[in-house]
């Protein structure tokens, strides 16, 4: 704390330093220039007083000098009066006062009669003067007012008693005029502005200098009443003046300082007074002091200028050094606010205007810094939980040097991103000015990883419930069939001789057997997919052959509940695409089993292929699978976890429903796998409606040539639905073949007759089965009495055509067609009508009935009851087996065996020395003149896609599941061997 | 004693005589009456009544007072002489609204008459004509204007009063540098002073006189007006005035003269016996008289007082009557019966009776040698004291310079005259 402190006093020592230097040399410049001041104007003064006293010495000695002068006259002008007569006299003072310039001679007689030189008497006072002149016989200078008004100074000398016009005198007089008096004593210098009088040491002014005329009476009493002389000065002065004391004294007068001079003038008290503005004393040297004053501040100007100038560029550059610093923290900042997702933002604690907000806000908010700026409360509309981002009552509300923190989520306004952010509101005084400053932390990652780790451990339980769901259910659904396998095994051994028990309890262990199977199946197939396991095998497929597969296994079981199973196909979608069969087959079983399944007796099963419109000239074609029922459909809830493993919906009508709970969740998987879509609509108890939409990349397109090379190009059709005959003209139209098509029997044998009679005979004929009025037989049957039997006649039907076939083929039936229409479907089956196919087809079903009597099969299985069971099967079928109970010896059995020896292996995969893949390798790498040529099969619980991508890699042909399949094994084995004759 | 009763005897058997003899002066239907004009206001005046009653009581006469509101005076007055229906005796100043008189042929000059020696100088100038004839007897009360100055204060400040306009300049001066307010100029309403400026200018020229009431010149035209209403401006402006005189009028005056604040006015005597109040820090006995200066004179003036005069219709029959009537005003012993008491200024050398200050007294030598007739006020055609005031009004506000301010003082005394119905 005290090191800030010292820091601070530093920092502001540092700052104010010059500030300090200025004021010292100002102040220091400022004693100096008062300390000159003083000596100078002392010095001034001194000198002025000098030179006052030099001048006003002189007038006084020339005042002197001209009273001695007029009494020397009179003196000396005492004898010619005497002696001259009254003309003379006359003549003579004329001449003596035009030459002097007096204003009037005075005959004086003791007696205080006065009279001029012409005679006229006179009144004269001659107040203070007249002893002196008549007792003492002195000389003497008086001030006279004359009955004119008219102020003269008289000056006079006793003389011997004389007589004049009769007039005894015993004084003779002259006088001035005051005014000519005050000429002789004015003095030029002082710009005029002095004043000089002549007084009687009692103040009454004799005369003075005063321009315009004397207005003083007593000079005493008007610096008494005038100046700032107070009545001790006054006393001293007038005290200077009885004694006949010279003095200077300096007073004010009016306000404006004066030099009151005053010398005795050395007659009768009267003395030289001169009152002089000190302005005019020391007027020239103040003029010096002036220009010198005026040089010194002019220097000291220069220098404070220069000073000041210096410290200006100096504080200038700090200025500009600090506006620098402060750019380049103000950019870092802008950058580095701008690398991380913090916002700051300053605002002023009186008015709160934001002094500053980091410019990231718009990247981070889509709030612009100007608006922001200009308002702060734009913000609010960010906050997705925060009414009032900074509240106004919140800012008071925090002490100074403390803080305070909100948390808030906020939404971008231009992208609508959620970012969570930890609010901390500081308040400070910076500079003195008190601030909020607001750090916006970003703690979205942290507010997200707390979301993911919430997911996760709720995640985490779901999957530890589901798995103790799952382990529940699986012990439920697998000793459920165990118990019934079990429990009639019991009851088979208990019941052996007897034949009819034997064989119930042989089907319901069977039954049992194949639903614990298909329970495995499920368990194995979504514990692939959901390990991420599962891979797509992708290859050419037929739809036509998709479908007719699709009907051949549920019909069936639709069937047998007596519903209604149609497959439709709505458009024209292309026969041949590319993708995965045997998952799309899995995702297709599973929902019309499912809709089958949960379909009451006597319902209905719809099942729609639709084409959905792609880009044109895609090289793919998006398709849509719907299979509608009319069940009893889901509720609400279950339809939102229909797809989570193990979900089924527990009802009185469910729970008499087999299920594993699996099909559903490995169907959306399956789905998600082939990159579609899969919807649900349903209503608890009006059915339910599921939608797959796929995509499948299309093959490069065939010749469509045949046809015209069978000489097939007109083709009649007669179905009730018109749609059904334009959907089969459409699909035609790349064929080349001409459709005319009727929507009823007798229209088709009326059209398929006159063509007849025509001879332009229709190549095909295609029969709807159930028409209104004529139905297909029928109208077979008419046809073909009137055309012959050259003409191909098929049946159109989505029905079970086994029980009418015989029927069918002795009304001239060629063939039946199943529902929906497909061209290749339509090929496949005319084309056997012709000579050269039928000929192949006999060649097929006689290989395949041979293909595994009399067969020797080498059986590489480590498990001795399922080799005991291959073996009782296979002998079965006629077949002969050699048992190896590993690989290896596999290996050895077939290398040492004669060509020919073995028909087929069929390799167990896991097995101890050498597992099925290594030992098929080996056969391959033998040196067995059949190593390359003998088909191996593989026979293996392992049924994945990839184990049997591997096996295929590996060397084998072929690859049979556990448990064993005879229908599959025979299918397999009759093609391995009849491929491996032929290439032989 | 004696020698009153004896005169009032002799009079009144003179008087009896006289009447006897010249009756045919006399109206027919009353022989011993005579008829006198004035205003109303002047004829109720005390000295008025009384030297009636004397006269009627010493000769048995009767006056018949003939009188109109001071308002209508002159127009009645004038008709009266216009249908020759003139009095024996008129009483008017010597003013210019006398030329709508005739004079020369109406009145009878009294250059002559015994009492005319008694008649005081300024009472007798003021009652010439320009040709020097006395055109009536002086009866009236009259003071005398001029600077009147606080003598106590100005020996209090060893200061002298001013014989020259320079040393009064000097004098205000030195007064205003000492904090004093030299002169007492009240700006609202007093309106007499700039008369005394133009006294001399005037009086001491009357030709000039006579050639600006015939319109020959205008006071632009003469320079001394011009020096005096610049004196006037500077005095102002210097602050002889005071810093408050445009705020300051008739009534201040007594306050500012007897506070010392001010040490000098222009105003005339009795106004000390009339408005000056008592309670003062300085009373009458402090102030002085000296002249006025307006720099139109170097010695300065005072001016004279407007004398209302009593003036013999030359045509009347009963013409030596009203020469007695006007003797029996004029003697000693009535005139000091009727002023017996009365501030004024004497018009007759005889005159002890009234009351007249010592501040008059003290400057008679003054009086004597600078007193002018009133000359200004009373014989410039259409001078009206308030037209001059209002423009030196202007002047003082600063609304019109000193050429600006006599041009104004020109238009206001022709339109004034003109309005008198003089034809210039």
């Amino acid at each position: 704390m005290s090191r800030n402190k010292g820091v601070t006093i530093k920092k502001w020592f540092g700052k104010l330093l010059p500030l300090f230097t200025i004021c010292i040399v100002g102040v220091v410049a400022i004693i100096i220039g008062i300390f000159y001041f003083n000596f100078i104007s002392e010095k001034i003064y001194k000198d002025s007083t000098d030179h006052l006293g030099e001048i006003y010495g002189q007038v006084n000695r020339s005042f002197g000098a001209f009273v001695e002068r007029n009494w020397g006259l009179l003196k000396s002008w005492d004898n010619n009066l005497k002696s001259s007569n009254k003309d003379e006299v006359s003549d003579f003072i004329a001449k003596e006062q035009d030459y002097w310039g007096f204003s009037d001679f005075y005959y004086i007689s003791n007696n205080k009669t006065c009279i001029t030189q012409n005679g006229t008497k006179v009144n004269m006072v001659l107040e203070g003067a007249w002893d002196s002149l008549a007792q003492r016989k002195e000389p003497i200078m008086a001030g006279e007012t004359l009955a004119s008004g008219q102020e003269i100074t008289v000056f006079a000398v006793p003389v011997q008693h004389g007589k004049y016009k009769g007039f005894d005198y015993d004084a003779i007089a002259i006088s001035y005029t005051n005014k000519d008096m005050a000429n002789s004593l004015n003095v030029d210098a002082f710009s005029g502005e002095a004043k000089c009088f002549v007084i009687h040491n009692d103040g009454n002014v004799l005369l003075s200098t005063q321009e315009g005329g004397n207005i003083f009476g007593n000079y005493l009493t008007y610096l008494r009443a005038a100046s700032d002389l107070d009545e001790e000065s006054l006393k001293k002065l007038n005290n200077d003046w009885i004694s006949g004391n010279s003095g200077l004294l300096q007073c004010e007068i009016g306000g404006v300082s004066h030099c009151i001079l005053y010398q005795p003038v050395g007659y009768l008290d009267y003395f030289l007074l001169s009152a002089v503005p000190q302005s005019a004393v020391s007027a020239g040297f103040l003029s010096v002091q002036k220009a010198t004053m005026n040089v010194l501040f002019v220097i000291f100007l220069l220098v404070s200028v220069s000073v000041i100038a210096l410290i200006a560029l100096r504080s200038h550059k700090q200025s500009r050094k600090n506006q620098i610093e402060l750019q380049y923290r103000e950019q870092m900042f802008d950058v580095l606010s701008n690398s991380v997702d913090d916002i700051f933002i300053m605002l002023d604690s009186e008015n709160k205007s934001v002094d500053y907000i980091s410019p990231n806000l718009e990247r981070l908010l889509g709030i612009k810094v100007k608006e922001a700026r200009e308002n702060i409360r734009v913000m609010e509309k960010c906050a997705i939980n925060f009414n009032v981002v900074i509240p106004a009552n919140e800012l008071e509300s925090i002490p100074l040097n403390e803080n305070r923190f909100w948390e808030c989520e906020y939404m971008h306004q231009t992208t609508g991103e959620r970012r969570w952010y930890r609010m901390t509101i500081y308040h400070m005084s910076i500079q003195g000015f008190k601030k909020y400053i607001v750090v916006m932390s970003d703690r979205t990652q942290e507010q997200q990883m707390n979301q993911k780790l919430q997911e996760a451990l709720t995640a985490a339980k779901s999957a530890n419930d589901a798995k103790s769901n799952f382990l529940s259910n699986m012990s439920h659904d697998i000793r459920t069939p165990m118990n019934a396998i079990v429990g009639f095994s019991v009851l088979l051994d208990k019941d052996a001789d007897n034949t009819e028990k034997v064989r119930e309890y042989t089907h319901k262990i069977m039954a049992s057997s194949h639903h614990l199977l298909s329970l495995i199946n499920d368990v194995l197939d979504m514990s692939k997919i959901e390990s991420g396991k599962t891979s797509l095998n992708v290859d050419r497929f037929s739809l036509p052959e998709l479908l007719e597969e699709l009907n051949i296994i549920l019909m069936p079981q639709a069937k047998a509940k007596n519903q209604s199973f149609t497959i439709h196909v709505q458009g024209a979608p292309p026969e041949q695409m590319i993708g995965d069969k045997l998952r799309l087959n899995q995702i297709l079983i599973n929902l019309l089993s499912n809709a089958i399944k949960y379909t009451p007796n006597g319902g209905r099963i719809e099942f729609l292929v639709s084409e959905l419109p792609t880009a044109p000239h895609h090289q793919y074609v998006k398709l849509r699978f719907t299979v509608k029922d009319n069940g009893i459909g889901m509720s609400k809830e279950f339809q939102e976890q229909i797809f989570a493993p193990f979900s089924r919906e527990v009802s009185s009508l469910t729970n008499k429903i087999q299920g594993t709970g699996l099909g559903m969740a490995i169907t959306k998987n399956l789905v998600d796998l082939m990159g579609g879509i899969i919807q649900v609509e349903s209503r608890l108890g009006e059915g339910s409606t599921f939608t797959v939409e796929l995509s499948f990349t299309l093959p490069e397109k065939e010749e469509s040539d045949s046809w015209y090379r069978q000489k097939i190009t007109r083709m009649l059709v007669a179905d009730d639905e018109e749609d059904v005959c334009l959907n089969i003209k459409e699909m035609m139209r790349d064929t080349g073949v001409d459709v005319s098509y009727v929507t009823d029997g007798s229209a088709a044998v009326e059209t398929a007759i006159r063509a007849h009679r025509n001879g332009d005979d229709f190549h095909v004929i295609l029969l709807d089965w159930k028409m209104p009025g004529l139905d297909g037989v029928e109208t077979a049957r008419r046809i073909r009495e009137q055309v012959g039997e050259n003409v191909p006649i098929l049946v159109l039907t989505s029905y079970d055509w086994s029980e009418i076939e015989t029927e069918a083929r002795q009304a001239g039936i060629n063939a039946f067609m199943p529902k929906p229409f497909f061209v290749s479907t339509l090929w496949q089956t005319i084309k056997p009508l012709f000579s050269d196919y039928t000929e192949q087809k006999d060649n097929v079903n006689e290989a395949s009935e041979s293909v595994m009597d009399g067969k020797l099969f080498l059986i590489a299985e480590d498990n001795e009851l399922n080799a005991e069971i291959l073996t009782e099967m296979l002998s079965m079928e006629g077949a002969k087996c050699e048992l190896a109970v590993n690989g290896q010896e596999a290996v050895d059995m077939f290398k040492k065996s004669e060509p020919g020896y073995y028909d087929i292996i069929l390799m167990d995969v896991q097995m101890p020395v050498l597992n099925g893949y290594d030992a098929t390798k080996q056969i391959r790498a033998s040196d067995h003149p059949e190593a390359s040529t003998i088909p191996i099969v593989a026979m293996t619980a392992n049924t994945f896609a990839e184990d049997v991508r591997n096996a295929l890699d590996s060397g084998m042909n072929g690859h049979l599941g556990k448990p064993i399949d005879m229908d599959a094994v025979r299918e397999l084995v009759g093609r391995l061997i009849s491929d491996n004759k032929n290439e032989s | 004693m004696k020698k009153r009763c004896f005169i009032l005897l002799l009079t009144l058997t003179s008087a009896l005589f006289l009447t006897s003899c010249n009756g045919n002066h006399n109206k027919s239907q009353d022989k011993n009456s005579l008829t006198i004009m004035g205003r109303k206001s002047d004829m109720e005046k005390s000295y008025m009544t009384s030297i009636f009653e004397q006269y009627e009581t010493a000769t048995g006469n009767k006056l018949e007072i003939i009188e109109f509101d001071d308002s209508e005076f002159e127009v009645d007055a004038s008709k009266k002489f216009a249908d020759g229906d003139a009095p024996d005796i008129f009483m008017h100043f010597n003013n210019a609204d006398l030329n709508r008189f005739d004079v020369s042929d109406n009145f009878y000059y009294l250059n002559n008459e015994n009492w005319v020696a008694d008649l005081t100088n300024s009472s007798k100038a003021y009652c010439q004509d320009k040709e020097g004839n006395l055109l009536g007897l002086p009866f009236w009360e009259s003071s005398v204007s001029g600077c009147f100055y606080n003598k106590t204060l100005l020996d209090s400040l060893g200061l002298k009063p001013a014989s020259t306009q320079a040393e009064f300049d000097v004098l205000c001066q030195v007064l205003a540098d000492i904090g004093y307010t030299p002169i007492c100029w009240p700006a609202d309403g007093c309106t007499w002073m700039f008369q005394f400026g133009l006294d001399p200018i005037f009086a001491d020229d009357p030709s000039l006189l006579e050639k600006l009431n015939k319109n020959e010149v205008n006071y632009s035209d003469i320079p001394a007006v011009t020096n005096m209403v610049q004196w006037v401006s500077d005095a102002a402006d210097k602050g002889w005035f005071g810093s408050d005189y445009l705020e300051n009028g008739w009534s201040d005056i007594s306050m500012i003269m007897g506070s010392g604040k001010a040490v000098m006015t222009f105003i005339w005597d009795t106004w000390f016996y009339t408005d000056f109040e008592k309670g003062n820090k300085y009373t009458v006995d402090d102030f002085a008289l000296m002249p006025a200066f307006m720099n139109t004179a170097d010695s300065g003036t005072y001016e004279g007082g407007n004398l209302n005069m009593m003036m013999v219709n030359k045509n009347s029959k009963k013409l030596d009557m009203a020469l007695e009537f006007l003797s029996f005003c004029a003697s000693s012993e009535n005139y000091n019966i009727a002023f017996d008491g009365i501030s004024t200024v004497s018009c007759f050398k005889g005159q002890t009776t009234n009351i007249q200050s010592s501040m008059v007294t003290n400057a008679g030598a003054s009086i004597a040698k600078n007193e002018r007739v009133s000359t200004a006020a009373s014989k410039i055609i259409g001078y009206s004291a308030d037209d001059v005031s209002a423009a030196f009004d202007r002047l003082f506000n600063k609304k019109t310079d000193v050429a600006g301010c006599v041009s104004l003082m020109d238009d206001y005394r022709i339109k004034e005259a003109k309005k008198q119905g003089v034809a210039f």
